[in-house]
């Protein structure tokens, strides 16, 4: 996947910072909208008299328990996804150091699908990454605040729309296509169970009463376990095994790998322990979870709330115990997203027993007739929208509502910057930043020079007047990052578009032993540079060349034992009048599409300033 | 719901899941192995007899996989006992080192590309490595192989072989390569379709400067030396007889020096498979065969000529044996790290060791029987420079 990864540290203090301050400035933005919409609200309420419909509102079907486990349950998991997405890691660790791992066992075809959202992610770190926090923030407190109306399930079908993203792009689905799946290290990825959470919550009210979303989730609960219960019994996957060859089984495996995360001892102790006894009783261990989740799944097939009960009791203490001793919690080391699958089962099972054991809302009639003189607290619903002015309407939300309508504000505050930077396919200079510095201004005359292009025709700087000239220094037989900064200049050019004619591609030859024509001609070749009308590699003899990197202050060094040429790595833009107006340090980094891209929009930048001075 | 089709629904999930699941859980089959036929390569340590003295390319350093191997070019001048790093400066050299060079003629050096870099940067030295002035490139990739170069006697033009199987041959000043044939072009030739012919490994030009192609041949007992004719080629290798004539034939390495062109084959295929080196005086005409080496199912790493027709061959598992008077002889135990063998004429024969960034030569004589250390040489490894 070579798009996803940027190559740069994941704690990268340039991006860090940048992380941080686009939060900060996000939250503020965030406290803003709700500070709004509240004051928008409270000034309504107080200026407006109340529609006279609410004042005799119809009693209200309050929502059953397991709507309100799922809502509050799943809002939580989003709102602590949304933080855990705000570790100062995540802006540039998600795709290369969760996302990438995560796919790098599945086909190719979802490699390519998850690898296409990676490199969008990778090309504009900051967007994505404080997007990733307010989306889910949003969608978290909106299902806490919603308790019904259609903006409550509108709620769940937004959480369903993300989880859905985040299983296909962030969890590669949730893994179900590689090999090795196993419902005790995750499968099938702790964003689809928010997204059959959402699905519920998005069903209608009439639904609340009726026994079919117990139904619904008890038996697909029963039919998922059963499910993994024989994949987990399936023989020649090495979960029957401790240990094979020497070597830890696969479940050890997965576990001993999980052991290195930073977190406190005591969680490390006690995987470590948990990966002893399985290397030592692999056997027993898989036979029980066998067990436990074949009984489990039957118990929830058989729709009977006196089986079910002591069985979701067990089933719960089975997901905690995984919880802990399997997936490591999830959400440990700087770069957990969610602390993955076993809460959102044990809140669905539950939920599912709460639903068909008969936790029906109560009739309408049963009501306390006290709730019909009470106070509005009916969310906005489209038929009062339709009935009054939607200022009306507003004003008499409950406070609720308001953090809804304030929640979906947090999800556009977050996804809007983040459309807008996905679309654009040139990545941000926050790269190239972190790894040379940003640019320094200067204000000095260019010095001259007479140079022979890889034409064989003189050049001197002064022939180049009129031109903002991108100047830089290239070893024609370098092997690693001359060839990349070419290309960067030769992106730098498309990306000017039509500026690009009254802009000068120019690199200096950068070696002592290997400055002859032939070299320059050579690498032209090499890099596709042969068709560029303003390019120019330009050498000269060695006093000739000697004379420009001293006046440019580049050093030119050569190696013992079969090393590379050592030079400065720097590039200049010069202006249209000869003087030298940027010094960029030109160290390529780690070359991968999303640094190259970043570096090119850096130097389009630079002469972009020099033809808007000019 | 009712409880039939709540049944029914739960069999069919259960069935669904399962065969999803078992599917997925199931690693993909292995490829098959490609049916294109290769040839072993041999490494590109080895070492080459001048009129300046002895030179030996050796890989030293580091992980290749994280470009900190370098390759070094030693020489031990004519007359001396001390080798001495020459290895020359400006390219990176972790894509490897070729050299081909005669009696009375520069040195030159190809530097094979790697990472980014695609084409061959050239140098030459007259003064033995002291200094070195760049040639035009050659604007394609050297093959992996040590006789991938040869430099033409007398008029300084070079025979290339490249990465993608294709000779090409540049005039005197290099500026100017044209093709000279392909393997798929050589195959097609009668000689080619005489030898069957599958790759080509070496090039080399006769004292007369006529270009010599050499290649692995799948018709039994055919040595694939190919020799320019007009507009095409004839088979201008030794004709082997007995045992060897029954077996698929690689010739390993092609050189030559002063008057004589030297050949290493290979016979066979595994655990009887032998080598052996022939030469020739008189352009390829008439060859002369050494007694064959058994291998022993060990793969030739490393092979070198010296001077008066003696070899030397490095086989896979630490074994090394030295040809001297037509004669193989099997070397004691070579020591750790034991890249390149430098065979002598006096019946010593020397071996280069490697480990990261020292270089030790060991000695040995036919009287001797043991390895002995004769020289130490440290060399500044420049790690992370390529990388």
């Amino acid at each position: 996947m070579p798009g996803m990864n940027t190559g740069l540290n994941v704690s990268d203090p340039t991006i860090v910072e940048a992380f941080k301050t686009a939060l900060l400035h996000q939250g503020l933005i965030a406290l803003l909208i709700f500070l709004v919409v509240g004051l928008t609200w409270l000034s309504l309420r107080a200026w407006l008299p109340l529609p006279a419909a609410t004042k005799t509102t119809t009693p209200a079907v309050p929502e059953p328990a397991w709507r309100q486990l799922l809502r509050y349950g799943s809002g939580v998991l989003w709102v602590f996804d949304g933080i855990l997405q705000a570790q100062p890691k995540m802006a540039v660790g998600l795709p290369s150091q969760v996302i990438q791992p995560t796919a790098a066992s599945s086909p190719h075809w979802v490699q390519t699908v998850v690898n296409w959202a990676g490199t969008a992610w990778s090309y504009h770190p900051m967007q994505a990454g404080a997007a990733a926090v307010w989306i889910q923030v949003g969608i978290g407190v909106w299902l806490l605040a919603g308790a019904r109306g259609p903006l409550s399930r509108l709620a769940g079908v937004v959480s369903v729309c993300w989880g859905l993203l985040v299983w296909v792009f962030g969890e590669a689905f949730g893994g179900i296509f590689a090999p090795g799946l196993t419902w005790l290290f995750g499968a099938p990825g702790a964003v689809l169970i928010y997204c059959a959470a959402g699905a519920l919550i998005a069903l209608p009210e009439r639904a609340w009463r009726s026994r079919l979303p117990g139904q619904i989730t008890m038996t697909g609960l029963g039919v998922f376990l059963i499910g993994m219960a024989v994949l987990q019994a399936w023989p020649g996957r090495g979960f029957w095994q401790g240990t094979a060859s020497g070597q830890p089984g696969t479940l050890a495996s997965m576990t001993a790998s999980m052991a290195p995360t930073p977190q406190p001892h005591v969680f490390t102790a006690l995987i470590n322990a948990f990966t002893t006894f399985d290397e030592a009783y692999g056997w027993a261990v898989n036979l029980f979870a066998v067990i436990a989740l074949a009984a489990a799944g039957a118990a929830f097939l058989t729709l009977r709330p006196r089986l079910i009960r002591p069985v979701l009791a067990g089933f719960i203490l089975l997901c905690l115990a995984d919880w802990i001793l399997i997936e490591d919690f999830g959400f440990f080391g700087g770069l957990g997203t969610d602390p993955n699958s076993m809460i959102p089962f044990a809140l669905l099972a539950a939920a599912g027993y709460l639903a068909v054991a008969g936790a029906r809302a109560p009739d309408p009639a049963v009501v306390p007739a006290g709730a019909e003189t009470a106070p509005p607290r009916a969310g906005i619903s489209w038929q009062r929208l339709r009935e009054t002015a939607s200022l009306r309407a507003l004003a008499s939300a409950n406070i609720s509502s308001v953090a809804g309508v304030g929640a979906i504000g947090l999800i556009i505050l977050g996804a809007a910057p983040m459309a807008a930077a996905q679309a654009n396919p040139v990545a941000d200079t926050i790269l190239a930043q972190a790894i040379d510095g940003s640019a320094a201004p200067l204000h000095y005359r260019a010095a001259g020079f007479t140079l022979t292009d890889q034409h064989g025709n003189a050049v001197t700087l002064t022939s180049l007047r009129g031109k903002v000239v991108l100047l830089t220094f290239l070893d024609p037989v370098c092997t690693s990052d001359c060839p990349l900064e070419a290309q960067e200049f030769r992106q730098a050019g498309q990306l000017l578009g039509a500026a690009d004619r009254h802009v000068e591609l120019v690199a200096v030859v950068a070696n002592p032993v290997d400055y002859q024509l032939g070299y320059t001609q050579a690498f032209d070749r090499q890099e596709g540079l042969t068709g560029v009308p303003n390019w120019l590699y330009l050498t000269g003899s060695l006093a000739q060349l000697r004379a420009v990197w001293r006046n440019y202050g580049v050093a030119a060094d050569i190696e013992p034992a079969g090393a590379m040429i050592g030079h400065s790595e720097i590039a200049f833009a010069i202006d249209k009048a000869g003087r030298v107006r940027t010094e960029l340090n030109f160290n390529p980094g780690p070359g991968t599409a999303a640094t190259k891209s970043s570096f090119a929009a850096e130097l389009a930048n630079a002469a972009r300033q020099q033809l808007g001075h000019s | 719901m009712t409880r039939a089709g709540r049944g029914i629904a739960s069999a069919a999930w259960l069935a669904a899941l399962v065969m999803t699941a078992a599917g997925c859980g199931t690693a993909a089959p292995a490829r098959s192995p490609s049916t294109v036929p290769t040839v072993p390569p041999v490494a590109l340590n080895t070492s080459l007899a001048t009129a300046a003295g002895t030179w030996a390319t050796v890989v030293m350093g580091g992980s290749a996989a994280q470009y900190n191997n370098f390759w070094q070019l030693f020489l031990r001048p004519a007359g001396s006992a001390q080798w001495k790093l020459v290895t020359p400066p400006g390219t990176a050299d972790n894509g490897g080192l070729v050299v081909a060079g005669g009696t009375g003629q520069p040195l030159i050096t190809a530097f094979r590309p790697s990472q980014d870099l695609t084409y061959t940067p050239l140098t030459q030295t007259s003064n033995g490595g002291r200094t070195w002035s760049a040639l035009s490139p050659l604007d394609a990739a050297l093959a992996g192989t040590p006789d991938s170069l040869a430099a033409q006697p007398g008029t300084g033009g070079l025979l290339a072989l490249l990465a993608t199987g294709t000779a090409e041959q540049a005039d005197a000043a290099g500026t100017r390569w044209a093709t000279l044939a392909s393997a798929r072009t050589l195959a097609a030739t009668a000689a080619g379709r005489s030898c069957g012919l599958r790759a080509l490994t070496a090039v080399t030009y006769t004292p007369a400067g006529a270009p010599l192609l050499a290649g692995a041949c799948t018709q039994p007992g055919v040595v694939g030396i190919f020799a320019a004719a007009g507009t095409t080629w004839l088979t201008a290798g030794p004709v082997l007889t007995g045992a060897l004539a029954r077996q698929p034939i690689t010739v390993l390495r092609l050189s030559t020096t002063g008057d004589q062109i030297t050949a290493l084959l290979t016979a066979g295929t595994g655990r009887h498979a032998v080598v052996l080196a022939a030469w020739s005086t008189d352009g390829g005409a008439k060859w002369t065969l050494s007694s064959p080496l058994a291998t022993g199912g060990h793969q030739i790493v490393a092979a070198s000529f010296g001077p008066d027709q003696t070899a030397a061959v490095v086989t896979a598992g630490g074994r090394g044996a030295a040809l001297s008077a037509g004669k193989w002889q099997q070397l004691p135990a070579l020591p750790a790290g034991s890249a390149a063998l430098v065979p002598g004429t006096d019946g010593r024969t020397e071996v280069l060791a490697v480990h990261r960034g020292t270089l030790t030569v060991w000695q040995v004589t036919s009287s001797s029987g043991s390895w002995a250390k004769a020289q130490l040489i440290n060399v500044p490894i420049q790690y992370g420079s390529s990388g």
